[in-house]
């Protein structure tokens, strides 16, 4: 997965589990950068009746850097708080909720925004409201307007926070399978019949905080750069949620409180760089650190080990990979520290040589509003993925493909690239609510009256 | 927590030092008998942490910081009062 229950640690806290991170320019608003950064994974949309919401005990972040420290510049905070207005229910709505200040809406759910620049901190808004989650026809009939209802203007930014459908998809059934990807699986080795893929989030959802705001108000001068060479184009974005250092359960309440401060418990930056990248034995302390202090996982990144066990499950396939031994140069610059210019012709989205993790945009490449390529900048479509990410971004073959070596030759003129790596993928792709053509991006969560079982078997 | 027991773990810990932000490190007030509440003493519930027996080191977590103390003869009264 990008980053659902990626590390051991987070997997066992998914309310703080931040799951994908997306930075784009606004297609329909080209001034703009839409930042979103996904929490709780796997949400199967009939989970109630305690259904879910952000955890009113965690600091959710959504951090950009432009001054190439890889540290934050400005840092848009969200805290959440509900409140019961029914206390003698147990139901999550007493009736249909038809707005969001419906009396029958037992649990509504409310955040404030903050923003910290340059050590400052300024309350952007307070009490915003949350859409419920989808329930079904009886109770939260008109789910889209009801949802649309939750996005709030602030100021000239606009902002949401709450439950969308999964927009990233992943054979995730196949690819933790001794890494086999169905459509090549006869290659495999332990081979079978090819299959198609199966996104393994389909009807699945997510709850996202999603803002939209001035790219002015995020960049290294304070202006909307145009000059895709300029290095003050350029922004780093990740997320961050945070718990309170300690946290004491009251057998009054049967609650807990926190006390101390806010100690970060998961990050994310470029999708799958936790997941795949970092060994088991170090993801919760990634988890934990901050970008700027990336240097040490580096070696991961320039001799990862997935390069190593693609010619092992597929023997013969990638035998140029195989050969291969120099650090993957490649590797390092999309994921540590951006693509100087006179890598690939006219774009850069080099932060600097501090090696960090994080979605590196150039925020003077115009949004691609007609047929923009999900393969993003590797495919020739330069408003994506490595470029920032949009929704739309299959960072799962553009790094499936990265780290198989389709990279190398941009820093490496002397590699071949096996056929293989132009071709591999796992064959999914977005079965889930479609994405919006604006804000927020994501779709119209499952509802969970709608939702039935998937398939299983056991073997 | 009653304001008696506030007063006996306050008097017990000697804390009540305060920063705000980061981390602050300061160092222990001795015993000395009765101890009395500060004007600056801590107004909310606070969590004491000793990470290592061995050392001097009280780490207190109150609202949203963290106040480092630094008092070997604290640690060694948080120890007996803990028991083992």
């Amino acid at each position: 997965m990008s980053s659902h229950r990626e590390a051991p640690e987070i997997s066992k806290d998914p309310v703080a589990d931040n799951t994908d991170v997306y930075a784009f320019v606004s297609p329909k608003h080209p001034t703009y950068v839409t930042l979103i950064a996904n929490f709780i994974p796997l949400q199967k949309p009939d989970g109630g009746p305690n259904f879910y919401e952000f955890g009113n005990d965690v600091l959710y972040e959504i951090k950009v850097a432009n001054s190439g420290t890889g540290k934050a510049d400005v840092v848009y905070q969200f805290r959440f708080h509900t409140k019961i207005r029914n206390p003698k229910t147990f139901l999550y709505n007493t009736g249909r909720i038809d707005s969001l200040r419906d009396s029958q809406w037992n649990r509504p759910q409310f955040y404030s925004v903050t923003r910290v620049r340059n050590g400052r901190s300024t309350v952007l808004a307070t009490d915003l409201r949350c859409p419920p989650v989808n329930i079904g026809p009886r109770s939260t009939p008109n789910y889209a307007s009801l949802a649309s209802a939750a996005v709030h203007r602030v100021g000239l930014r606009s902002v949401f926070a709450g439950q969308r459908a999964e927009g990233f998809h992943v054979d995730l059934g196949s690819v933790f399978d001794l890494g086999t990807l169905r459509p090549f699986q006869h290659l495999h080795l332990i081979p079978t019949a090819d299959a198609m893929g199966v996104d393994a989030t389909r009807t699945y959802n997510v709850h996202s905080i999603a803002l939209q705001v001035p790219i002015r108000e995020i960049t290294r001068h304070g202006n909307t750069p145009t000059d895709v060479m300029d290095p003050g184009s350029v922004i780093g974005v990740w997320a961050t949620a945070s718990r309170r250092k300690s946290r004491i359960l009251d057998p009054r309440t049967g609650q807990t409180h926190g006390h101390g401060p806010w100690q970060q418990v998961s990050r994310l930056g470029n999708p799958l760089f936790n997941e795949v990248i970092v060994p088991m034995a170090s993801k919760d302390a990634w988890n934990v650190r901050y970008p700027k202090d990336d240097k040490q996982y580096a070696k991961y990144v320039n001799h990862p080990e997935l390069a190593k066990l693609l010619p092992v499950l597929y023997p013969g396939v990638f035998p140029n990979l195989a050969k291969y031994t120099k650090a993957r140069a490649d590797l390092n610059a999309i994921l540590l520290t951006g693509l100087p210019k006179g890598v690939v012709p006219g774009f850069q989205n080099y932060t600097g040589p501090v090696e960090s993790d994080m979605l590196r945009l150039n925020v003077a490449v115009p949004p691609t509003t007609t047929n923009p390529n999900p393969l993003g900048l590797v495919a020739g479509d330069p408003a994506g993925y490595p470029n920032g990410r949009r929704v739309i971004d299959d960072t799962t073959t553009v790094e499936l493909r990265a780290i198989a070596g389709l990279t190398i030759p941009l820093v490496d003129k002397t590699y071949t690239v096996d056929g293989a790596a132009k071709g591999i993928e796992d064959g999914t792709k977005n079965d889930n609510q479609p994405y919006l053509t604006s804000f927020p991006y994501l779709g119209v969560p499952n509802g969970g009256y709608q939702t039935t079982p998937g398939t299983s078997s056991a073997s | 927590m009653s304001e008696t027991s506030r007063r006996r773990f306050i008097g017990v810990t000697g804390a009540g030092a305060a920063a705000v932000g980061a981390t602050a490190f300061v160092p222990g007030t001795a015993w000395a008998g009765q101890a009395h509440l500060r004007e600056d003493s801590a107004k909310s519930p606070v969590v004491a942490y000793v990470s290592d027996i061995t050392s001097d080191e009280v780490t207190l977590l109150v609202d949203e910081r963290e106040v480092v103390v630094r008092d070997r003869d604290l640690v060694t009264r948080l120890l007996n009062a803990a028991r083992g």
